[in-house]
């Protein structure tokens, strides 16, 4: 998909760590509040490190990448629940 | 200690994806139609799918089975975490492939107190949980040596821990058959059984002399009289005597304009890794396999040695271009073989060479700093396209290589 979207992140306390998670987005003029963090991991372009957050809102999955350069997230893909009935 | 993920691509792709949890799915490495799986989840291998299947096999015996295409950043993400994990219980930690590894735990036992491995393999699989995520699983087999270790991993799946020493030895070996030892396979069981060895318990009664002379009739003899009854014979380093790359083809063709821009990418790559562990290349290996089912091989030793991307291709078309031309090609391969460490250090006396060396040190240098093969020949460009990355299965050595990483923080 590649589309910019905007996210409000919250930072959660573990293990003496403020790690970053993204809470809610809005897409196509919805709020979608996450309810589930699949996993999150770095991916490196070159030298440059963009973080793949593998998020749910209890029917579908989404990927999102934050890049840390630029300070942007884009909405990747969409995995849509029913389809993976 | 021997940990093991369970089916740890599907079981990673689930944990990213909520939605996936519970279902039968699978992974490849290029989604097409005549895709194979290279892992399945737990919930499909219950439905009788098999690392290999191919998909429309796997959609007939499950009706709405899923296929993802491997993610292999994802899983290198989750090898590290593992990794680290292990690390903080003994500095000894052999990573055997991407999803298992061997934690030596000799010589650390007044740091680990009164604290029992049992108690230790719990906790690495909550840390698992905690770190990487609810969904991982992992087998952890406690053993006196690797061999034993990891038939424990092996003796409950999914999310098993169990222990196999003198205590409970027999009894084991009992339980199982000889197929279900690491290492024997149908020809080595034939083998055994020629020699009168029908189970785990006649191999381990067996006598080193009768290993060695009549079953395996060479030292593997006695490693196996050893390594049944716990001790240590795989803790030897292994010689790299090799490096190369194969590639089954995306569009079968006889034709020059599609095969050689593969054929050249795949030679970049083998440079790539013949550079990457310091060492120059005396022989090539060229090799294609054919729509016909018939294969072909030449093979060369040259005179001086090679480590440049223009020289491995330069070599390697030579013996290609000696293939039947008419026939459709299915799959082919390079290997670069007589290795020694590199002489490359030393300047040569006359200029083109160092010319060259210099250019391949230039070009591995951008390509390390932006992205794998940003600069590439013109034609390997299209190969690049067709040629995904594969997830590495045997050892992990390449993953931060072909992953475009410059860090070795894994062993480091």
């Amino acid at each position: 998909m590649r589309q910019r979207v905007e996210v409000a992140t919250l930072f959660r306390l573990r293990d003496s760590r403020s790690l970053c998670y993204p809470a809610k987005m809005k897409h196509e003029g919805q709020e979608i509040i996450f309810t589930e963090l699949g996993l999150r991991h770095p991916a490196s372009k070159g030298h440059r490190m963009v973080h793949v957050f593998d998020m749910s809102d209890g029917i579908n999955d989404y990927r999102l990448e934050f890049d840390a350069e630029v300070l942007t997230w884009t909405l990747v893909a969409i995995l849509e629940g029913q389809h993976a009935a | 200690m021997h940990i093991d993920l369970n089916s740890a691509f599907a079981t990673a792709e689930q944990q990213a994806h909520p939605s996936l949890r519970g279902k039968p799915l699978g992974v490849t490495n290029r989604l097409s139609k005549h895709c194979c799986v290279i892992a399945a989840s737990y919930e499909a291998k219950a439905r009788g799918v098999k690392v290999g299947m191919r998909l429309d096999e796997a959609q007939t015996l499950i009706p709405g089975f899923i296929m993802l295409e491997a993610d292999p950043q994802k899983y290198h993400h989750i090898y590290q975490v593992l990794a680290r994990i292990m690390k903080s219980y003994s500095p000894i930690v052999h990573m055997k492939s991407i999803d298992e590894g061997v934690i030596d735990f000799r010589g650390t036992e007044s740091y680990h107190g009164h604290q029992s491995l049992e108690r230790i393999g719990y906790d690495i699989k909550k840390r698992v949980r905690e770190d990487i995520g609810s969904w991982m699983r992992i087998n952890v087999g406690i053993g006196p040596n690797r061999f034993l270790a990891k038939q424990a991993a092996g003796w409950h799946k999914p999310d098993g821990l169990d222990t196999i020493d003198w205590r409970n030895l027999h009894a084991y070996y009992r339980s199982i058959r000889l197929t279900d030892l690491t290492g024997i396979a149908s020809h080595f069981e034939a083998r055994l059984q020629s020699a009168g060895i029908y189970t785990p318990i006649d191999f381990l009664q067996a006598t080193a002399d009768t290993l060695r002379r009549t079953v395996f009739r060479s030292v593997i003899g006695e490693d196996w009289h050893q390594r049944l009854r716990g001790h240590e014979v795989d803790d030897q380093p292994t010689k790299l005597g090799s490096v190369g790359r194969q590639f089954v083809l995306d569009v079968r063709s006889a034709d020059d304009e599609t095969i050689l821009p593969r054929f050249q990418y795949l030679c970049e790559t083998t440079g790539k890794k013949l550079r990457y562990n310091g060492c120059d290349a005396r022989g090539v290996i060229v090799w294609a396999t054919f729509q016909t089912g018939d294969s072909w091989q030449q093979r060369k030793m040259f005179k001086t040695t090679f480590y440049a991307d223009r020289d491995i291709y330069q070599r390697a078309l030579y013996l290609f271009n000696q293939r039947p031309r008419h026939l459709i090609i299915v799959s082919m391969g390079i290997t670069c073989y007589k290795l020694s460490p590199t002489a490359r250090q030393q300047s040569s006396l006359f200029a083109s060479v160092n010319r060259q060396e210099w250019l391949a040190e230039a070009v591995d240098t951008i390509n390390e700093r932006y992205d794998s093969f940003m600069v590439s020949s013109a034609q390997a460009l299209a190969g690049k396209h067709a040629v995904q990355q594969k997830i590495p299965f045997g050892g992990t050595k390449y993953f931060e290589l072909l992953l475009g990483r410059s860090d070795h923080n894994i062993d480091g």
